[in-house]
């Protein structure tokens, strides 16, 4: 406890708004602690602790939720807005919440509590069997593409990554509409810039991601894109974030952009 | 084992098509002309054929109607070893080849049948032939050598940067260290051992119906792509997806295994092809349950329900289910005789297997690829999670994942003691992943692997272990199971997702997935 006073101090210099008890509704937080799972009678709660108070992260649920659970075994980055809805499974609600899973391997993040009778699920989760057909991600019911807007002078895609990592899972439909666009526009040139994101947390630590890692995604977007039939040569850099860490949507330089020219 | 039913028995019971059929080929070895389809036999394929197996009998449909087996190319030794595709995907064995089969004709012929040929029918073909200790492998787990270029060569013909570099910690076969076979032998090969898969329901297996873009859903990579059309294939095939298309996959097929002088022709491939996507097998008699597609039964038993099948279509387990079965042999009535009365029982174990499968939750934890893909990692789920796809129980569009069959600590690994009777019989690999890219996210920097799966063919950290699952057809008649044979019984499958998952199961849930698992 002392420790933590004492940090508190310290930070109590660095920033003015240092985390308090009892955060108040609108309010940002961002912290890197141990996800906990509690296990309901439906689907698990993700939960996570900063600075004595737990936060409900998401529940449970399939592949094409906004949000979805971080993982046992790794810290994770918390990046929300303390909301005033009620406490789910024992947790301040952060609406809206950014999760990354941090890379490394952290062994103590080990905490799954067994289904408690005063935590329960109000709201009709995916359950955990049977869909009841109910994937988000199943195909558009009209079976048409969906309209596409007319193209006009230059497009700009933000893709956003998880904590230093590259393409995963959360990008095949961001590369499939850049491919569209090019296509569409047609893009006579392409500038891929890779960032190297930087959070400013809300104990004032500023956690910024692994040096090489805006090149690499901007290499691994523009590898994959020639690959998927993009036919101009793109143009690739890169840059450090750190200038856009201000504690407000920090997530958001944790990105590649990619910005097409018709002419 | 030796068990010729009369059909005469299941007459009252039987459908139109058997009746049609003309005996079922018992599986002795006194029988073995019957059942075992030696290559360029020139029989002719009917359009229906029924196999004995441990648990009852398979049912082949070959929907486009007899062939002349004469000349065609899935039936012909086509290489210069006299293996035809045939000898490894037999019939009788829901078109793969199980241990029993292996160990009955290296009695019938000492061990001199093709499937037995040194280039994969041995632990390494530097070893020599004819000695079962050179075959123990294929004896004794079923599994063949699967030989792949290291490091892995991409699409464009370029060597890939692998992000780990690959240890042989482990060389029981002695291939891996080889001046010749060797990893950094003159063919710059590493050796693992695979079990056959079904081909059969292939239309399945490679329908790209379902989850199909340039984009790997899982992960994000670019998808293979069939070399014909350029499009984007479904990923589903072979243990590691190596293979794009059923075309590129039977001239592999013909180069390796068959050790063809020359390419298959354009018109041989297409009749293998067409031969494939045509072909369903599944059980169609339990000795447990009796008829499984009488017509008012279950409607996802039996070849015809695969015949009948729409293929590319997710199960969601509430209006289209992996396996359908519309709950009839639910609350069956007890019985008259006691053949009925124990026919009903079995029945409704084979229903409860059916439950647990799609309903009991377990914690799915650490397999990468699906607890990577947005369900959280544990995930409170189900068998079906990662078995999702209606009829034939495999994964949606890229279907390998880490179950830990062949990776350190859940891979079957005899205990490491002075007084232990077997040794090792696997290689054992020693993955170190490069420091300046993130670990795997659930064994680290450093991976022990039988078998790396999908990373032989991606080079990535990440795929280490992690293998494409197979349709579960036939499954009756082909043990032993997964990629690496290391379950030699259903009931050793089960167990295993029990020690893996810390499922706990009753002895009656094993009981019943183990029945569940048999019809099918
Ligand atoms: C020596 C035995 C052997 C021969 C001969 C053989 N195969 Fe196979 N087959 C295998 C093995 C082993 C695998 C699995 C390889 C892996 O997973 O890496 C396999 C896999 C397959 C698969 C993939 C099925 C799936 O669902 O993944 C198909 C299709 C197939 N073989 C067709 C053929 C054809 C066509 C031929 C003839 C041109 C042939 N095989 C010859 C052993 C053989
Ligand atoms: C984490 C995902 C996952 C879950 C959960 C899962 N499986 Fe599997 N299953 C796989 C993979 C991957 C394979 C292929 C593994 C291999 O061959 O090494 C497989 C293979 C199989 C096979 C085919 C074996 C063969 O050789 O043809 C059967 C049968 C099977 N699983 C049954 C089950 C049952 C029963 C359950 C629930 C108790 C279950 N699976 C749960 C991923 C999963």
């Amino acid at each position: 406890m002392t420790g933590r006073a004492h940090r508190g101090a310290v930070l109590l210099l660095l920033i003015s708004s240092a985390a308090q008890a009892a955060p108040a509704p609108g309010e940002r937080i961002s912290f890197v602690s141990c996800p906990i799972v509690r296990d309901t009678r439906t689907v698990p709660c993700w939960l996570a602790e900063y600075d004595g108070e737990t936060y409900y992260l998401t529940i449970q649920t399939d592949v094409s939720a906004p949000v979805t659970p971080p993982m046992l075994g790794h810290l994770v980055l918390v990046e929300g807005v303390v909301s005033d809805a009620p406490r789910i499974c024992g947790g301040i609600v952060l609406e809206p919440v950014r999760l990354s899973v941090m890379p490394e391997i952290d062994a103590n993040c080990n905490t799954l509590l067994p289904a408690d009778e005063r935590y329960t699920i109000d709201f009709n989760p995916r359950p955990p069997g049977p869909s009841a057909g109910r994937l988000a991600f199943a195909p558009n019911p009209s079976g048409q593409p969906e309209p596409r807007p007319a193209l006009e002078g230059p497009q700009t895609v933000d893709v956003y990554f998880d904590f230093d990592r590259g393409v995963s899972f959360r990008h095949p439909s961001d590369l499939m509409s850049i491919v569209r666009i090019a296509r569409d526009l047609p893009a006579r040139r392409v500038r891929i810039t890779g960032v190297r994101g930087a959070h400013l947390l809300s104990d004032g630590t500023l956690l910024r991601e692994s040096a090489g890692v805006g090149q690499r995604r901007a290499e691994e977007v523009a590898r994959l894109l020639r690959g998927a039939g993009l036919e101009v040569e793109p143009e690739i850099d890169w840059i450090d974030g750190e200038a856009e860490a201000d504690g407000i949507d920090d997530w958001r330089s944790r990105r590649v952009t990619v910005v097409l020219f018709p002419d | 084992m030796n068990r010729s039913i009369n059909l005469c028995v299941f007459l009252l019971a039987c459908t139109a098509t058997t009746l049609l059929m003309a005996e079922t080929p018992s599986r002795s070895a006194e029988k073995l002309r019957e059942w075992w389809w030696p290559p360029g036999d020139g029989r002719v394929f009917p359009a229906y054929v029924e196999y004995d197996n441990e648990l009852g009998r398979l049912g082949i449909v070959n929907a486009n109607g007899p062939i002349e087996t004469a000349g065609h190319p899935f039936f012909e030794p086509l290489g210069t070893n006299g293996r035809a595709c045939v000898s490894c995907h037999q019939p009788a064995d829901g078109m793969s080849l199980s241990v029993a089969s292996i160990r009955q004709i290296w009695e019938a012929t000492n061990g001199t049948d093709p499937i037995f040929a040194p280039i994969d029918g041995m632990n390494c073909p530097n070893l020599p032939p004819g000695d079962p200790a050179s075959h123990s492998l294929l004896l004794e787990r079923g599994l063949f050598r699967i030989a792949l270029p290291w490091p892995p060569i991409g699409d464009d013909g370029q060597p890939i940067e692998p992000e780990f570099t690959l240890e042989v910690v482990r060389d029981p076969t002695g291939c891996n260290t080889d001046p010749v076979y060797g990893i950094d032998g003159e063919r710059r090969e590493i050796s693992v051992y695979r079990r056959p898969r079904p081909a059969a329901n292939l239309r399945y297996v490679v329908s790209t119906r379902f989850g199909v873009s340039p984009f790997i859903g899982k992960t994000g990579m670019l998808a293979a792509v069939d070399p014909e059309t350029g499009l984007p294939v479904n990923m589903n095939m072979m243990a590691d997806a190596r293979e794009p298309t059923l075309k590129t996959q039977a001239q592999s097929a013909a180069r390796t295994h068959m050790e063809v002088a020359k390419p298959l022709t354009p018109e041989q491939l297409e009749k293998i092809r067409e031969f494939e996507l045509q072909l369903y097998a599944a059980q169609v008699y339990s000795n447990g349950a009796g008829r499984l597609d009488e017509p008012d039964g279950p409607s996802g038993l039996g070849p015809r329900a695969l015949e009948r099948g729409q293929d590319g279509v997710l199960g969601n387990n509430t209006t289209r289910y992996v396996i359908p079965m519309e709950n009839k042999w639910a609350n069956l009535p007890e019985g008259d005789t006691p053949e009925e009365r124990e026919r009903n029982a079995f029945r409704e174990s084979v229903q409860r297997g059916h439950d647990v499968f799609f309903f009991r939750t377990f914690w799915i934890r650490d397999a990468m690829h699906i607890n990577t893909v947005g369900l959280g990692n544990p995930a409170k789920r189900t068998c079906a999670t990662c078995h999702g796809m209606h009829m034939t129980g495999m994964d949606t569009a890229n279907g390998w994942m880490d179950l830990g069959t062949t990776n350190h600590p859940w891979a079957l690994e005899p205990p490491e003691d002075p007084w232990a009777k077997k040794l090792p019989e696997l290689p054992l690999f020693k993955i170190t992943c490069r420091e300046d890219l993130p670990p795997h996210p659930f064994y680290g920097r450093v991976i022990y692997t039988q078998d790396p799966g999908r990373a032989l063919i991606s080079g990535k950290c990440e795929d280490v272990g992690a293998i494409v699952m197979q349709q579960f057809r036939g499954l009756a008649a082909r043990a032993p199971y997964f990629s690496n044979g290391s379950a030699a019984t259903l009931r050793e499958l089960v167990d295993f997702y029990d020690r893996r998952f810390n499922m706990r199961l009753t002895e009656q849930e094993r009981i019943d997935l183990v029945n569940f698992l048999s019809v099918l």
